[in-house]
């Protein structure tokens, strides 16, 4: 029976089937395809048509590079939001990798309970982010569970950590550091997990303790893993959103102390509804980040996490 | 499977850690025992270690179990100094969320939006998956490297032209198709624009690349068309992916605040995020009933951690691109 039908399908030619196949592909790709073009591929074009003018509520006159200018004088954009996604950026990228890097070598080790740990924790890293933020908001409150432990320990500190001009953004740092963490830990524990076992024996030969060998070996080895997790975290830092928007509220108080670029991005489409402006933010926003992935490509080319 | 056609992106890794069906590879580092002497040295360490693990995971554990602790208080024990344990249980703060904050409705709101998605990106990534993996047409690749490319656009980028797209040319698409009137700025605009991602898409097709081809050659000769092929033969087969997907997926979009917080702008379809990050700057210090909203939104996802934990955490390149 079988046989008979794929006689009858190669009398009908290869050539006619090739096509019914081709044609069934497209079908099978056609939705997503358009889906990617009209809400991923489309909107980077449209974006930087948006932010040539002066467009409100509705399209306004063309002003060329008018919102750039404009951007680049911007003393909010530039002294508060940029300069906080920075001091984020630079501040919780080295924690994130370390903390990161700390819990993916014990979870690595052939201990008891070493799924428990992994989970214990990865989960951080999947909780919803306003959960998060509201938690922390109540364990940093001026009477809240933080600010009891430091009174019991001697420090006195009686502010909410993230009402404080000089304490919120330090306070949002600590916070994503420990929640991203688990993340991290993930990433480099496929890179860990790549590094040949033979590797560890000939240090073990050689008499190197557990501290040495982890300098010498394990952690030059990691390479790719360190660059690869480098780029993710900036990236991710340099698209903060979900806390400053949480904890300091769409105008990033107090006093712009949480305003990230992102957030000003937000604020400049939605709550002053200057689209063209926003888009200008978007592009330049786009630019930098594209800039430091091309950096990532050029420099490890096809190189794999794992 | 070929890899030469692609450029380094994470979920590879994942996709390949999901075909090996079972525990993830034990490749740790070797440990040096059987040398006499060393014995008790070890012993000491392995304590030491064990115990800065447990504080370092009741560190993690801790802010968790103090909301939970805190959600079953009442407001005036909250007030009234520290105690480990609630003075009073009560479940007044999760009545109080539920009834007076509207938190139900918000739940309610959260399921739709996050069960939409997944399934909407459980069909559209593992049809266009399997086309990409198995089906050969012209083009191939060049389309799915302009999937792959949309990985690098960031969601900022796109909030200006994607919003001003759903209040003025789709109403008017749909329009012509008769429904007129219809909104986006709202559940369905959320729902819309995250009916598929690059990410899940890249899992399924790499999956499908795994899969040997005698099944679908035999579906073939029984002269199966390829959407049979597909849907009997391949989606059984796909099960690790198709679990890993749903649930990165929905935990995605019920986490998600950037484009609720954009699109969301009438309180009846405001989803648990949302509600929370309005209850927040409203009543600032009636932790009880936040706490239980937080617990909410954290349960579920904690439910699906524990039973589908190696899914998650094969999975953990995709979600780590997606931020």
């Amino acid at each position: 029976m079988a046989v008979a039908v794929a006689k009858r399908r190669q009398a009908r030619g290869l050539g006619n089937e090739r096509t019914r196949e081709a044609l069934v592909g497209y079908g099978f790709v056609a939705l997503p395809m358009a889906f990617f073009l009209l809400f991923f591929i489309f909107p980077v074009g449209y974006a930087f048509y948006i932010s040539r003018y002066n467009w409100q509520i509705f399209k306004g006159p063309y002003v060329g590079w008018g919102n750039y200018r404009t951007l680049y004088h911007d003393a909010v954009f530039w002294h508060h939001a940029v300069r906080n996604t920075l001091v984020y950026t630079v501040f919780v990228v080295p924690l994130q990798m370390a903390l990161g890097l700390a819990l993916a070598v014990v979870v690595n080790q052939s201990i008891r309970f070493r799924t428990f740990f992994r989970a214990a924790f990865y989960f951080p890293s999947l909780a919803a982010s306003a959960a998060i933020a509201s938690i922390a908001t109540y364990i940093l409150a001026s009477d809240g569970l933080f600010n009891t432990v430091l009174h019991h320990l001697g420090y006195h500190h009686t502010n909410a950590w993230f009402t404080q001009e000089n304490t919120a953004l330090p306070s949002i740092i600590g916070l994503n550091a420990w929640t991203t963490s688990g993340t991290m830990m993930l990433f480099y524990l496929a890179s860990l997990q790549a590094i040949p076992v033979d590797v560890y024996e000939a240090a073990a030969i050689d008499g190197a303790g557990a501290w040495r060998t982890f300098w010498k070996v394990t952690f030059p080895l990691l390479k790719p893993g360190h660059f690869f997790v480098l780029v993710v975290s900036i990236i991710g830092s340099l698209q903060m959103f979900d806390q400053a928007f949480l904890i300091g509220g769409a105008s990033g108080g107090p006093n712009y102390s949480t305003m990230t670029v992102v957030l000003y991005l937000y604020n400049q489409a939605i709550k002053s509804i200057s689209f063209g402006y926003a888009a200008a933010v978007g592009v330049v926003l786009f630019a930098f980040i594209f800039t430091v992935t091309l950096i990532q490509r050029l420099l490890f080319g096809r190189a794999e996490v794992a | 499977m070929s890899t030469e056609d692609l450029p380094p992106i994470p979920p590879l890794a994942a996709a390949e850690e999901l075909a090996r069906e079972g525990e993830a590879a034990k490749g740790g580092p070797a440990t040096t025992t059987g040398i006499p002497g060393r014995e008790r040295a070890e012993r000491i360490r392995s304590v030491i270690a064990y115990t800065v693990m447990f504080l370092v995971a009741a560190l993690f554990a801790i802010p968790f179990l103090w909301s939970v602790s805190t959600s079953f208080r009442t407001l005036a024990d909250t007030l009234g100094g520290f105690s480990l344990l609630p003075r009073h249980w009560t479940t007044s703060g999760y009545h109080e969320a539920f009834h007076t904050f509207n938190f139900g409705r918000y739940t309610l709101n959260s399921a739709i939006i996050a069960g939409a998605i997944t399934v909407s990106n459980l069909f559209l990534a593992s049809l266009g998956g399997y086309a990409f993996a198995r089906l050969k047409f012209p083009g191939r690749e060049v389309l799915f490297m302009l999937v792959l490319g949309t990985l690098m656009i960031p969601d900022q980028l796109r909030l200006v032209p994607i919003y001003l797209m759903l209040v003025n040319w789709i109403p008017s698409w749909v329009g012509h198709l008769g429904f007129h009137n219809a909104s986006f700025v709202n559940r369905n605009g959320v729902i819309l624009i995250q009916l598929v991602s690059a990410s899940s898409l890249f899992l399924m097709r790499q999956y499908f690349l795994t899969i040997p081809r005698d099944l679908e050659e035999a579906a073939k000769l029984d002269g199966a068309s390829y959407f049979k092929t597909y849907r009997k033969v391949m989606l059984p087969l796909a099960g690790p992916a198709l679990a890993a997907v749903g649930i990165l997926t929905f935990q995605g979009s019920w986490n998600g605040l950037f484009w609720p917080a954009i699109l969301l702008q009438d309180r009846s379809q405001f989803t648990i995020p949302i509600g929370i990050a309005n209850f927040r700057f409203a009543y600032t210090t009636l932790w009880p009933p936040l706490m239980a909203a937080s617990v909410l939104a954290i349960l579920p996802i904690l439910a699906l951690f524990i039973v589908f934990q190696r899914y998650f955490v094969a999975g953990v390149a995709a979600a780590g691109v997606k931020g």
